[in-house]
């Protein structure tokens, strides 16, 4: 008898602006990733994929003292709402779903300058 | 004994040692009777109030009284500096501007940068503090120990540009040895909005405080840059610490983005989260057409001829000029708009092409108002003509969305509020009330006429709670940096109202520290814990990270107090509707806030320990905050009996 594991399926991972320089990127406009991952990946499990390909967008995206956690850096989005609004960090995905990652704004919020 | 007017030199060995980072006075200025006098101030009064945003809320609570409105001669104008102000650490140059404000009538606290901290600082001052209404135009010129009213007939109808223009040449300077904050026309005609700019593109721009300076007829502060030394108790930490922030701030993945750009990657960012307002909050979504990669921080900056423009002792990527590269004005020298520029010169008003936008941001500084509200106006007024509120007939023009010229055109209106500008010249609640109908509809502004900053809150509900909760005229805890640090979750769901609530009370307190340090915000985007470290290095004292905060949320404690004083109470808390109301497209489509307004107000006074009743710090928040003193004038003698 012969048994057969569910197809995968691919998550798109978009990568914006300055946040894309961590995975070889130059800092602006889009890189897209395509992550093939069984059925039934969380958020994490595809950020992690992604992460252990690019060290430096480890460091910016995951808390250094909590590594289940992200850290301040990088504001992660599905399907264009941001984590907490559908989903959380282990929320299955499905297929053809697309993960943002954008750089998380601290700036002009109080001055002209 | 000791003659009066003289120090003998007993008196200067028993006085108190003045802690590293001071000058240790107050220059005093009283416009009414043209009287100038510096003032040293205690060191125990630095050690509570340190400088900037808490020596202004001092000021404003001994000695504006309840009736002395924005507009009245008791009213105090204090531009601050603070303990960094002249030190090596990145962006010390600026000033904090503490007054009673004429969109709130309350307290406010707004900064710029460039030199003028620097320089006064320098010549031996800690801070101006302006009294008084002055009989005839005049400007402040300071040169060390030589300070004088000037008249100032000469200046009037100057922009902010042509004014600095015009006092280098009169006083002949060039360069960074002048700096000069001054008004434009805007705060010339007492416009609500006006702002104070200086050291060509530097704007201390919220809750109206061109308008109190153009009441007191003050046209313009000069400060040559002094010559005296400033101490710091602990020269090598200073610099120790000073290059600590420096690292963190070029590394730091959130930070290096500010480090590189300033806040011109804010655009695609905060489109991206559906909290760039777009056409006065009718959509979140960029038209079709247009290319957000031209929004790029990259491309905005390299689509200009530009050139550095940094603040003393600043070494960030941050402040530029930039020329005109095609268009009617090709050739002209600009500001780089900061975000704020780019969303209320752009954005709100429908307008997408970035020179043009650049453009006229740099317009609007030189009548100087404060971009955000002019956005607000003058996408009410753009939005209430195409839905017929407001006719050609009204305004005396057609004026469509993205209309540079015509936007420059109504700026220009309400500067010398001619027509319909002299409405407009109120602001746009006033401006909305006042018209009534339909039109008051579509108007952005909050209870306590707060100018919202140039975002759309609806996606940002964090801003939103704290631009109508806050004490000072704007955000008053601004958005999350690094809130790990404080034992706060990294990211929290923006449409959970609990979440948000509690973390807009937890955070309050840093931007207030941050505003009396005399360093530029964006170089405080940093660790509270280096910044008390650097703090403790140039003064001596034991800072930590803890007392910082503690220290801020004094001085919010203060504003509040103050504003309550003033008759601004909880009654005022709330967004317009159109504010409050639901986006209908992007990323935050359909998140409403209005149904959970109550719960997250009971929620966020929980959290800054102040009665949700009357708005009043309760007693026991006061004594932790080391201001038990206050008790009796906030609560009554009786309670402070108990």
């Amino acid at each position: 008898v012969t048994t057969r594991s569910a197809p995968p399926i691919a998550v798109l991972v978009e990568v914006l602006s300055w946040v894309n320089k961590f995975v070889g990127g130059p800092g602006t406009g889009e890189i897209a990733l395509t992550e093939e991952v069984e059925r039934g990946a969380t958020v994490r499990a595809v950020l992690r994929q992604v992460t252990d390909r690019h060290p430096e967008l480890e460091r910016a995206l995951w808390d250094p003292d909590r590594p289940r956690e992200l850290g301040d850096n990088i504001e992660v989005m599905v399907n264009n709402a941001v984590l907490g609004v559908s989903h959380d960090l282990d929320s299955e995905l499905l297929n053809g779903d697309r993960i943002t990652l954008l750089g998380q704004y601290m700036g002009g919020a109080w001055w002209d300058a | 004994m000791a003659h009066a007017g003289v120090v003998t030199a007993t008196e200067e060995r028993t006085a108190p040692a003045l802690p590293g980072g001071y000058a240790g006075r107050l220059l005093r200025v009283d416009l009414g009777s043209g009287r100038t006098w510096s003032e040293p101030w205690a060191p125990e009064d630095m050690r509570v109030y340190l400088g900037g945003a808490g020596l202004g809320a001092k000021v404003l609570w001994e000695e504006v009284p309840p009736e002395a409105h924005w507009d009245h001669p008791e009213n105090r104008l204090v531009l601050a500096t603070g303990p960094f102000a002249g030190l090596p650490v990145w962006g010390t140059g600026g000033l904090t501007v503490v007054t009673r404000g004429a969109m709130t009538d309350g307290a406010t606290s707004t900064q710029a940068n460039g030199f003028f901290g620097a320089n006064l600082k320098v010549s031996g001052y800690d801070a101006i503090v302006i009294q008084g209404q002055a009989p005839a135009w005049v400007y402040l010129y300071v040169h060390g120990d030589q300070v004088e009213l000037r008249d100032a007939t000469g200046l009037l109808g100057k922009d902010t540009w042509e004014t600095q223009d015009a006092l280098n040449a009169e006083l002949g300077y060039s360069g960074h040895m002048l700096s000069v904050y001054s008004i434009g026309p805007a705060g010339e005609n007492l416009v609500r909005f006006a702002a104070i700019q200086g050291d060509y593109g530097h704007v201390a721009s919220k809750n109206g405080v061109g308008a109190v300076m153009g009441k007191k007829r003050l046209k313009a502060v000069a400060i040559v840059r002094g010559t005296r030394a400033i101490r710091a108790a602990d020269p090598r930490g200073v610099i120790a610490a000073a290059d600590e922030i420096a690292y963190d701030l070029k590394t730091n993945p959130a930070a290096r983005t500010l480090y590189e750009y300033g806040t011109l990657p804010g655009v695609v960012n905060l489109h991206g989260l559906g909290a760039l307002p777009i056409k006065n909050y009718t959509t979140s979504v960029a038209p079709p057409g247009v290319d957000m990669k031209q929004w790029e921080a990259p491309a905005l900056r390299n689509g200009f001829d530009h050139r550095g423009h940094q603040c003393s002792a600043c070494g960030m990527h941050h402040c530029h000029m930039q020329v005109l590269p095609s268009g009617k004005y090709k050739g002209q020298i600009v500001d780089e708009p900061e975000y704020e520029g780019w969303s209320g010169a752009g954005w709100t008003i429908g307008l997408t092409d970035p020179v043009a936008v650049s453009w006229l941001n740099t317009q609007i500084d030189r009548a100087c108002v404060d971009v955000n509200e002019f956005g607000w106006l003058c996408g009410w007024v753009m939005e209430c003509q195409e839905k017929g509120y407001i006719t050609e007939r009204d305004l005396g023009f057609r004026l469509t969305w993205g209309d540079a010229e015509g936007a420059n055109r109504l700026l220009q209106m309400i500067n010398r509020r001619e027509g319909m500008g002299d409405l407009l010249a109120e602001g746009v609640k006033i401006a909305a009330e006042r018209r009534g109908g339909p039109a008051a509809e579509c108007a952005i502004y909050t209870g306590k006429n707060a100018s919202p900053r140039g975002h759309d809150h609806r996606a940002r509900w964090d801003e939103l709670l704290d631009t109508c909760t806050g004490s000072t005229g704007t955000l008053e805890t601004g958005p999350p940096v690094f809130p790990t640090e404080l034992g706060l979750p990294a990211r929290i769901n923006p449409f959970d109202p609990d979440q948000v609530a509690r973390q807009v009370a937890a955070l309050n307190g840093r931007r207030h520290f941050e505003d009396s340090l005399g360093a530029c915000i964006f170089t405080t985007r940093t660790h509270v814990e280096l910044l008390a470290r650097a703090l403790s290095a140039a003064t001596g004292w034991e800072w930590t990270r803890d007392e910082a905060m503690r220290f801020g949320r004094r001085v919010g404690a203060i504003f509040r107090a103050f504003n309550l004083r003033c008759g601004i109470g909880t009654d005022r808390e709330w967004p317009s509707k159109r504010y409050g109301s639901v986006p209908v497209d992007g990323p935050a489509q359909g998140q409403a806030i209005e149904k959970h307004w109550d719960h997250m107000l009971d929620v966020w006074y929980e959290g800054m320990g102040y009665d949700r009743r009357t708005g009043r710090p309760k007693p026991e928040t006061l004594e932790a905050l080391g201001l038990g003193w206050m008790i009796p004038a906030v609560w009554g003698q009786e309670a402070a009996r108990k």
